[in-house]
């Protein structure tokens, strides 16, 4: 307890020098903020879940409020003139299946200049276009982002250092954004997956209606599935020895090559808005090569922002390829294939509802067609059961997004 | 025209101008004593849209907004284009992304007006017409 006193105590006298520095010794410049969803999806399927891969974890009640529910808390310290603390909490369900908060942001930021911030710690990796509102739902159109999209690359958070530099393009603004760092996340049924040295760059374009983004990021990327189908299989292809040996090395490890590169627009003129990305993940090892596009359409009406969207996600690879004589290992392989693939396309049709300042319902159904050899984002409810692909699947997802 | 349309037309610009915060310009002030003496509509945008943190003197800008509501709305949609909807959807954005820290938000124009007074770096807006003894108008709108 005593211990406790006096880390609290230095703790208090440090956050008091930091706050000396505030050349105008006012109060503490500090500024709260949060952000919040309350989710509903229910699925037409009682054969599998629909789940959010990297995310959450699948399976719960018929009506899901793990995958959309969340809340996120904000606080920032002025320091001085040009610097900054940043730290954001994030509660959503995990793969892990809890509600355990963790710490989304922690940076520290400094400007250079008014064109150039640095930041360090904690920061979002800007892999798509929509990177940094990722859990703000209250800034998208949608319930959430397209799965088949957004689902192509689970690492959002990056420990490390990136730069902001932001220069005027005649009536627009170009703002690059080159990143380095390591994330680490969490994966269903206690695995993990790691990128390393990842090192890349963001541009965009900024207008007043109009924006463009373009991204491209590379890694070294680590894996240790932890799901019993995978287990068995590693161990079965180690125990035939040979070639299928070397094949396991390929289906999990900390040896991979990673990239992952994004293209989008957003174009808003108050009344119409049109949204489009296009995204692609190659990977030597461990997970699949993919590509995945998506296009988006709203008209505002009123406070009604009704809007349709098209999304579509294509293997160009499977996780490995091999040829195994035994019937029985070429089965257990190819299900796992099948399982690390996300493929599928869906037409979405929904609205947004502006009730109050600060507040939004959104209603959507989506339609999705599972792809033959994939999984999509749809889970199996029992192993042996009804497998996704080739399925087709109706989501209702209803979602209540502030802002605070 | 076609008279139903006009009759439309008519109503909506009653309804308009019955209310003061449309009737209003703005102005975008600073302090008598900031080292600014003007800004441009794009340097005041990019400011209040948070692209820019600095006066064109390289002075770290501190932002005022008015309270939420139709003197606020009108502001940015006369400065930005953007209306209320956009705007909370772009300022939620930049926040949440910790990319600028948002205006703080006074009480009341009379509140705004104080902390501008105090503060060469400070930046507020008032409707045209509002007193502005002890402040510098750095930009008319529209």
């Amino acid at each position: 307890m005593r211990r406790l006193c006096r880390r609290f105590r230095r703790a208090t006298m440090l956050a008091a020098l930091l706050l000396a520095q505030n050349s105008h010794a006012q109060a503490p410049d500090v500024h709260l903020s949060g952000f919040a969803t309350l989710g509903a999806a229910v699925s037409d399927r009682d054969d599998m879940w629909f789940y959010r891969s990297g995310l959450n974890k699948p399976g719960s009640d018929r009506v899901d409020l793990g995958s959309d529910t969340l809340l996120g808390l904000q606080g920032s310290l002025k320091l001085g003139d040009s610097g900054d603390l940043t730290v954001q909490l994030l509660s959503r369900e995990n793969t892990r299946g809890n509600y355990d908060p963790r710490i989304a942001w922690a940076f520290w930021r400094y400007d250079v200049s008014p064109a150039l911030s640095i930041r360090l710690g904690r920061l979002r990796v800007p892999f798509f276009m929509l990177s940094d509102s990722l859990n703000v739902n209250y800034a998208n159109p949608w319930v959430r982002p397209p799965e088949e999209v957004y689902s192509l690359n689970p690492f959002s958070e990056l420990d490390g250092i990136d730069l902001l530099l932001r220069l005027p393009a005649g009536r627009l603004e170009l703002e690059l954004q080159p990143y380095f760092g390591a994330g680490r996340i969490k994966l269903i049924n206690g695995g993990t997956a790691e990128l390393r040295d990842v090192r890349g760059l963001n541009l965009a374009l900024i207008g007043e209606r109009f924006s463009v983004h373009l991204g491209h990021g590379s890694g070294r990327l680590a894996v240790d599935w932890g799901d019993p189908g995978f287990r068995a299989l590693s161990t079965a292809l180690r125990d035939a020895g040979g070639d299928l040996v070397t094949l396991a090395e390929r289906l999990a490890g900390r040896k991979g090559q990673a990239s992952f590169s994004s293209a989008g627009f957003q174009w808003d003129n108050g009344r119409q808005l049109l949204i489009g990305e296009i995204v692609r993940r190659r990977a030597d090892r461990y997970v699949n090569s993919a590509h995945a596009w998506y296009l988006t359409a709203g008209q505002r009406i009123g406070a009604f922002t009704p809007y349709v969207g098209y999304a579509r996600q294509r293997q160009d690879r499977p996780v490995a390829h091999a040829t195994i004589a035994h019937p029985g290992l070429a089965a257990g392989f190819e299900a796992f294939n099948v399982s690390r693939n996300d493929a599928q396309r869906s037409i979405t049709l929904g609205t947004r509802w502006d009730f109050a300042r600060n507040a939004a319902l959104k209603a959507e159904l989506s339609r999705s067609r599972v792809a033959r050899d994939a999984w999509g984002s749809y889970f199996p409810r029992d192993a042996g059961g009804t497998q996704p692909g080739g399925r087709t699947a109706h989501l209702l997802s209803i979602s209540l997004d502030v802002v605070f | 025209m076609h008279p139903a349309r006009h009759i439309v037309l008519s109503a909506l610009l009653c309804l308009l101008l019955g209310s003061p915060a449309v009737r209003a310009e703005f102005i975008i002030f600073s302090s008598a004593n900031s080292r600014v003496d003007a800004l441009s509509h794009e340097q005041a945008e990019q400011l209040y849209l948070g692209r820019r943190s600095a006066l064109p003197d390289g002075t770290p800008a501190n932002l005022v907004d008015l309270p939420a509501g139709p003197l606020r709305d009108r502001f940015y949609l006369l400065l930005t284009g953007k209306n209320p909807g956009q705007i909370r959807a772009w300022w939620s954005r930049q926040v949440f992304s910790g990319r600028a820290l948002p205006p703080r938000e006074a009480s009341s124009l009379e509140e705004m007006r104080r902390w501008v007074k105090g503060d060469p770096g400070a930046l507020g807006y008032l409707p045209s017409g509002e007193a502005t003894e002890g402040l510098k108008v750095l930009l008319r709108l529209p």
